[in-house]
């Protein structure tokens, strides 16, 4: 009851366009999006990382479970990391009926997000298309047409001339080294505005009573009772959080860090299968828009849109050397130009903008690691590879429900850490090393 | 305002005006002169809008009259957002206003103007959902304000090269700085490539009256033309990677569309000069509203009067210097407003035509041009790429170095200011510094890598920096005035909109640029970022400093993707037998990197040739490795999953590689050629990625094993010849190799002379199941072997045969094909071999995931068959529990079998359903369901094997 007050006596003023108007007419300014508040001594749990991981996470918690006294802490600023720098793609064809099921159930938050964050995500509904350039890559666009089809997920294999309809613009000749011989075509996919599924959820998440802090780097994870020196390690359980900013209590403390998740987890004592790769993308200048879908192509390593603003974002496959750099590199930008002219050809006048590059942590199956840890009060929600961020809303959702119950959601039970030492790896590797 | 061409040329001016130049713009004829940019010629003729601004579709006019003018973005034929303010005139150009509609002058998007007020900065994020079911059409609305220009879909990708260079010193960067350093550096010794980003050298000399200036510049000039320096202009530094790796982007290619220069510089030398900041005010994005260094380009290159009367705001000696060009050239200058007296402009107002100059305080002066001179950005990008920080100066105004790496040295205006000689002096010093630095990393890259030459004498010690520092001149911090205006002129962002940005919590440089746009759109914060900072901390109550700037990404300058991509090489690969497949009516199929044979016309026929008589399949492509020396046992027995110790010479034996995950990664044939001597075959489609793995392997984890790896993949033609009839047709043409099943039994390998090419390898094995011979001979005779084969064979009835009549043998055999019986998941234990599996091994690749693997019940790949023999169900038809959606497996390679006369599968099925005789429910594509069966072997053929040993 007092959290249903609470989250009236918070309750937003709401964005909407009587709103602009009337604020307009006014001159009024918007209140803050979120607090600025004092770090409190103590919380009844802390979640590290203020990227859509940590913010879905501690949303749901306030909104599910009324758990509101969390903070949320980001070394930088709110969306810093890869949640500002992905390409922002969402789909739901993945190739096992677990990552199916998922997936899905991500994509359908993100197509009520708007209404339930109040803020416009802009979830662009274009559909997406993976484009087979080889007898087995179209024989596996197939495969993972019949599991979605089984699973209720709209997908289906179609060929050039239906590709040229969506696609003008992509070159469906008969190429003689990549030849679009056909597609995968999964409608409900497409791009959602990153920045503010990150907005939205933080706004959401501080009217319940969740405090945000920027420029609030952990230091250090306070353990008692573990195995391993200072009362880390597996047997032991949280007590607290050094930062910069000073000390924390804490019974729970929730590791939502891309990046740096195998430091923060080191901090605990917890070791992950993890290494860390750039990925690399880059935006040009805009045009007129003219690509109406999402194009990827697994065999060019490459995936294209084009955004509202008519530029179009590039990705590709994760560099293949470890390291936590993430300055660009020049052949990055002329392999991918390359590729992006096999497929259009017609673009080759359009100008590079920008490239930057994220972290990826990588785990040996391209799966991610959520849930419980060996350390009591310590979870995880990393390893999110390439594709973390289609996943947040559903990884948030999760995520507050173990550290609410107690208990790992079965949606996620595939994905704990304690595969790695029965060997039970989850396989997406197929659908997800540059299925964008 | 009112431009025109100047009655009398200017003695800088670089318009050629005995040569006229005919074009068009916006459908309507116009001409100017060689040596005018498109922008030039159009202020010349009197146009005063060029552009549309993005959101509120604002006329705009000339602003800084360069390469960075957002307003000046044209279409010129197929070629969208061309920098006007830059490119040359060229005879016939059809160049189009971009982003309008219906015209430049009459824009309906206009009206946005009036609603200015409710479309605040991230507008969008806070409306547009409700009724959820109209925001495609929102969307689709929205995605009408996308500006630029239109992609044609017919624009080829046009001729573009790269160039690969190795000069000791690159000077980003050919002012009076630049020049001075490279000509320093060049006399020093060094091999100097000086880059300039105009058309041609001399920084801000060009467009300066003063004959000293003149002077100095033909005296560079001269020196420069003396020099061994080699000089690009319209070409631009625009990336800094690791080690000095510079991108330079070459528009005045006389062939290429635009090149990509790649360059290993030993020292960089930064010296770009400093880009000249709008300043912030109402109607600061107005037509007639122009930066100084505008107003003395116009006049002094292209001869062009920006105006009839205007008003100049002066900072500093160039704002002085605009007004004295003005006068100069009969422009009156209503007023000077000196902005380091504290006095301001604070708005521009009028018709289309006029710009009244609003001061603070409220007086009024009336004018057609506004000239404004408030401060410079420093163009710090490639000291950002070089991992510099670059710090403020609150008493200059601006942005300086902190400490770029050894191999990065900044001249000119990016490091302080003084007299042109102090300059100069200073760039001098800067060059010779560089050329001393380039001749110690040439020493250390000498004795580090040329074993061959090696580096003379001691290394030269690493040069210390004497030079003088440059002293800074006080400018005012003139960022914005007492009203709101324009600060991102690409985006329409204004200052209005930065300050409502962080009062609403977006109040970091990085959060107020994602949520406003500001410096995301095509001029990259070079006009904008320091306005854009300086708009957030007032906001914040904090200095400039205090907020800090965003870091400059690449590229510099925009580069276009034709550039990057250059020349495509990547090849289409053919075996050398391929000229005769297509002589005889081959169809191909393309499988990765390669065009291969996929029948002749009825691979039904092909098969039943193969079980009958005898039949050659080119299989080139498959993967081949040369491995040499005594640790190679220790290698195979790593990354294959069974024991490898005793393969004899002369023996050939099948493993499967494991990836560290257990996943099937491979497949194929060792066979000992000799001692030390092995041949690896891996799949086609594998060929790279295992010999990425090999070398991964022994580099990295073994690098002390004695193995020595060649890729022979295209080094030899393979030909796989079988069937019944095979020993007989392979002995005709070998020499020195018995053939007969004694002497060369099934798995084994042997050295012979084919059709009098030595040197060939030849292996009894077989993914057919028939008796086959594959002989590997040397590419170039790959043609001589497969027409001595075809023509000895002829009353043996030997015909070819292609990939897809070798597809359903090996179905009809039961052989899975890596990737695509199995998958990214499929383990070891999966495919039936376990017995290959040998966990007593000391330690192979995926050893403990395969040990975890064979305790678990894993899917298995089985042989399945229809009940009805007629249906063939399409591969990934997937196998389901009865009625229901429960996925229990797919059918993983399907084929009507022209041998057995019925349809077989290979198929994975939960490892409940693995027994033979179980009957499985198939859902067809087409949604039906029909019932298979499991069989007992994977074989539907001769399972015993029984015709392959013969």
């Amino acid at each position: 009851m007092t959290g249903i007050v609470r989250r009236l006596r918070r309750r937003p003023p709401r964005y909407s366009a009587a709103a602009l108007v009337w604020r307009g007419m006014r001159g009024d300014h918007w209140p803050r999006i979120w607090r600025d508040t004092e770090l409190k001594r103590s919380y009844d749990a802390v979640v590290i990382g203020g990227g859509v991981h940590g913010l879905a996470t501690a949303y749901y918690l306030a909104r599910n479970h009324g758990i509101t006294d969390v903070a949320v802490l980001d070394k930088a600023y709110l969306g810093s990391g890869a949640s500002g720098r992905n390409t922002a793609i969402v789909r739901a064809n993945y190739l096992t009926p677990e990552g199916v099921a998922f997936y899905d159930r991500s994509l359908q938050l993100y197509n009520s997000m708007a209404l339930d964050l109040n803020i416009n995500v802009m979830m662009s509904e274009r559909g997406h298309l993976t484009l087979a350039h080889s007898d087995s890559s179209l024989r596996t666009m197939h495969w993972r047409a019949e599991v979605n089809k089984l699973q209720g997920v709209n997908s289906s294999v179609i060929g050039p001339d239906e590709i040229s309809e969506i696609a003008p613009s992509l070159d469906t000749s008969s190429h003689p080294r990549y030849p679009i011989l056909g597609a995968l075509h999964h409608p409900p996919g497409g791009i959602v505005r990153h920045d503010a599924v990150v907005w939205g959820y933080a706004r959401a998440a501080d009217h319940m009573g969740v405090e945000l802090h920027q420029k609030t780097e952990v230091l250090d994870i306070v353990c008692e009772g573990g195995e391993g020196s200072n009362g880390k390690g597996a047997g032991g359980r949280v007590v607290g959080v050094r930062t910069n900013r000073g000390d924390i209590s804490t019974p729970i403390v929730v590791n939502c860090t891309a990046g740096w998740a195998g430091l923060i987890s080191a901090m605990a004592g917890v070791r992950l299968p993890i290494t860390t790769h750039p990925l690399q993308a880059a935006v040009t200048e805009p045009v007129k828009v003219f690509l109406p879908t999402v194009v990827v192509s697994g065999s060019l390593h490459v995936y294209i849109s084009q955004t509202d603003r008519g530029e179009l974002v590039f990705g590709a496959a994760v560099d293949p050397v470890a390291t936590y750099s993430i300055r660009g590199s020049l052949e990055f930008t002329e392999e991918l130009a390359g590729h992006v002219l096999e497929l259009m050809p017609s673009v080759s006048r359009m100008r590079l903008l920008r490239q930057w590059a994220g972290l990826c942590d990588m785990t040996p199956d391209y799966s991610p690691v959520m849930g419980f840890t060996p350390v009591d009060g310590f979870l995880v929600d990393v390893g999110w590879g390439t594709y973390g961020f289609k996943a947040a809303p559903v990884s948030g959702e999760q995520m507050a429900e173990a550290v609410a119950t107690g208990r790992t959601p079965e949606l996620i039970s595939p994905f704990a850490l304690s595969r790695f030492d029965t060997g039970e790896l989850v396989g997406e590797k197929g659908a997800a090393s540059v299925g964008h | 305002m009112t431009m025109s061409r100047l009655g009398t040329a200017r003695p800088t001016e670089v318009v050629d005006r005995s040569s006229k130049v005919r074009f068009r713009w916006n459908g309507k004829r116009f001409s100017g002169f060689e040596g005018d940019t498109i922008a030039s010629a159009l202020a010349a003729a009197g146009e005063h809008v060029f552009s549309r601004s993005m959101k509120y579709h604002r006329p705009r006019g000339i602003l800084t009259a360069d390469y960075w003018d957002p307003n000046l973005m044209v279409q010129v034929g197929d070629d969208p957002n061309v920098r006007a303010g830059h490119r040359l005139l060229e005879a016939g150009m059809d160049v189009r206003a971009q982003n309008v509609w219906p015209s430049l002058h009459r824009d309906i998007k206009a009206l946005n103007g009036l609603v200015g007020r409710f479309l605040t900065a991230g507008f969008y994020y806070k409306t547009f959902m409700r009724p959820a079911w109209l925001w495609p059409t929102y969307e689709r609305v929205l995605a009408t304000f996308a500006p630029g220009g239109r992609i044609d879909p017919d624009t080829p990708h046009r001729y573009h090269d790269k160039r690969y260079t190795h000069p000791d010193v690159v000077v980003a960067g050919a002012g009076p700085a630049g020049i001075e350093a490279a000509l320093a550096a060049s006399a020093a010794g060094a091999r100097v490539l000086l880059v300039e980003h105009e058309h041609a050298v001399g920084g801000h000399l060009r467009y300066s009256s003063s004959a000293s200036a003149r002077a100095a510049l033909a005296e560079l000039r001269a020196a420069l033309d003396a020099s061994d320096v080699e000089v690009l202009t319209d070409s631009t530094v625009t990336g800094r990677y690791e080690d000095n790796w510079l991108a330079i982007v070459q528009r005045s290619h006389p062939i290429a569309v635009e090149r990509l220069i790649k360059a290993r510089a030993k020292m960089l030398v930064v010296a770009p000069g400093l880009i000249e900041r709008p300043y912030v005010f109402a109607g600061n994005d107005r037509p007639g509203v122009i930066t100084s260094g505008a107003a003395r380009r116009l006049i002094n290159l292209w001869g062009v009067r920006p105006g009839e009367r205007a008003v100049v705001f002066a900072a500093n000696s160039a704002g002085d210097a605009a007004a004295a060009d003005l006068d100069r050239v009969g422009v009156e200058v209503a007023a000077v407003i000196d902005g380091r007296d504290h006095r301001r402009v604070s708005a521009a107002q009028g018709s289309p035509k006029a710009v009244e100059a609003v001061l603070a305080g409220g007086s009024r002066i009336e004018a057609d041009l506004l000239v404004v001179a408030a401060g410079w950005t420093a163009p710090t990008s490639l000291l950002n790429m070089a991992g510099d920080r670059p710090v403020y100066d609150p008493a200059a105004a601006r942005f300086f170095a902190s400490d770029p790496p050894g191999n990065v040295l900044v001249a000119g205006g990016l490091a302080g200011d003084g007299s042109l000689d102090e300059l100069r002096a200073h760039a001098a010093a800067t060059g010779r510094l560089a050329a001393q630095r380039a001749a110690a990393v040439a020493h250390r890259l000498q004795a580090r890598t040329a074993r061959a030459r090696p580096a003379e004498g001691a290394e030269p010690a690493w040069a210390p920096d004497e030079r003088t520092p440059l002293d800074r001149d006080p400018h005012p911090e003139l960022y914005r005035s007492d009203t709101h205006g324009m600060v991102d002129f690409s985006e329409d962002v204004g200052s209005k909109d930065l300050v409502a940005a962080a009062r609403e919590g977006y109040d970091s440089v990085e959060l107020a640029k994602r949520y406003t746009t500001a410096t995301m759109g095509p001029s990259q914060g070079k006009l904008e970022t320091v306005n854009t900072v300086a708009a957030i901390a007032e906001a914040r109550g904090e200095t400039i400093a205090e907020v800090g700037t965003t870091v400059w990404r690449p590229p510099f300058a925009p580069i276009t993707l034709g550039a990057l991509a250059g020349r495509v090489f990547e090849p289409v690969r053919v075996s050398s037998i391929q000229p005769w497949h297509e002589a005889n009516g081959v169809t191909t199929i393309l499988a990765g990197q390669w065009v291969r044979p996929d029948h002749y016309g009825d691979p039904a026929a092909e098969v039943r040739n193969v079980r009958t008589n005898v039949g050659l399949i080119d299989v080139t492509p498959l993967g081949k490795l040369d491995l040499r020396g005594p640790d190679i046992p220790k290698l195979l027995n790593l990354l294959y999953t069974n024991k490898w110790s005793k393969l004899a010479v002369g023996k050939v034996r099948y493993g499967m590689m494991c990836a560290e995950d257990g996943v099937v990664l491979d497949d194929g044939v060792t066979g000992r050629l000799g001692p030390d001597h092995y041949l690896m075959t891996t799949t086609s489609s594998g060929a790279g990625a295992i010999w990425e793995w090999v070398e991964n392997w022994l580099q990295t984890e073994r690098p002390d094993w004695k193995v020595h790896v060649t890729p022979v993949t295209t080094a030899y033609v393979s030909i796989n010849v079988a069937g019944p009839k095979a020993r007989e047709l392979v002995g005709r043409v070998s020499e020195g190799v018995d053939v007969s099943p004694e002497a060369f039994a099934y798995m084994e390998v042997r050295t012979a002379t084919v059709a009098g090419v030595d040197g060939c390898f030849m292996w009894r094995i077989g993914f057919t199941g028939e008796l086959s011979f594959e002989i590997h001979a040397p590419a170039g005779h790959g043609l001589h072997v497969w027409e001595a084969l075809m023509a000895a064979g002829k009353d043996l009835g030997v015909g070819p045969f292609g990939l897809e009549a070798q597809r359903i043998m090996r179905l009809e055999k039961g052989h899975f094909i890596v990737g695509q019986d199995t998958d990214g998941l499929t383990l070891g234990p999966s495919t039936g071999l376990s017995p290959l599996i040998k966990l007593d091994k000391d330690d192979f690749a995926g050893k403990p995931e395969l040990a975890w693997a064979t305790e678990r019940r894993l899917p298995v790949i089985v042989a399945i068959q229809p009940d009805d023999a007629g249906v063939v169900p399409a591969e990934a038809s997937q196998i389901v529990r009865g009625e229901t959606n429960e996925i229990l497996g797919r059918i993983t390679s399907s084929r009507l079998s022209p041998t057995l006369g019925r349809s077989i599968c290979l198929g994975q099925v939960e490892p409940e359903l693995a027994a033979g005789g179980t009957k499985l429910t198939v859902l067809l594509t087409s949604g039906e369901r029909i019932s298979a069966t499991v069989m007992d072997h994977h074989a539907h053929f001769d399972p015993a094997g029984e015709r392959l040993r013969g």
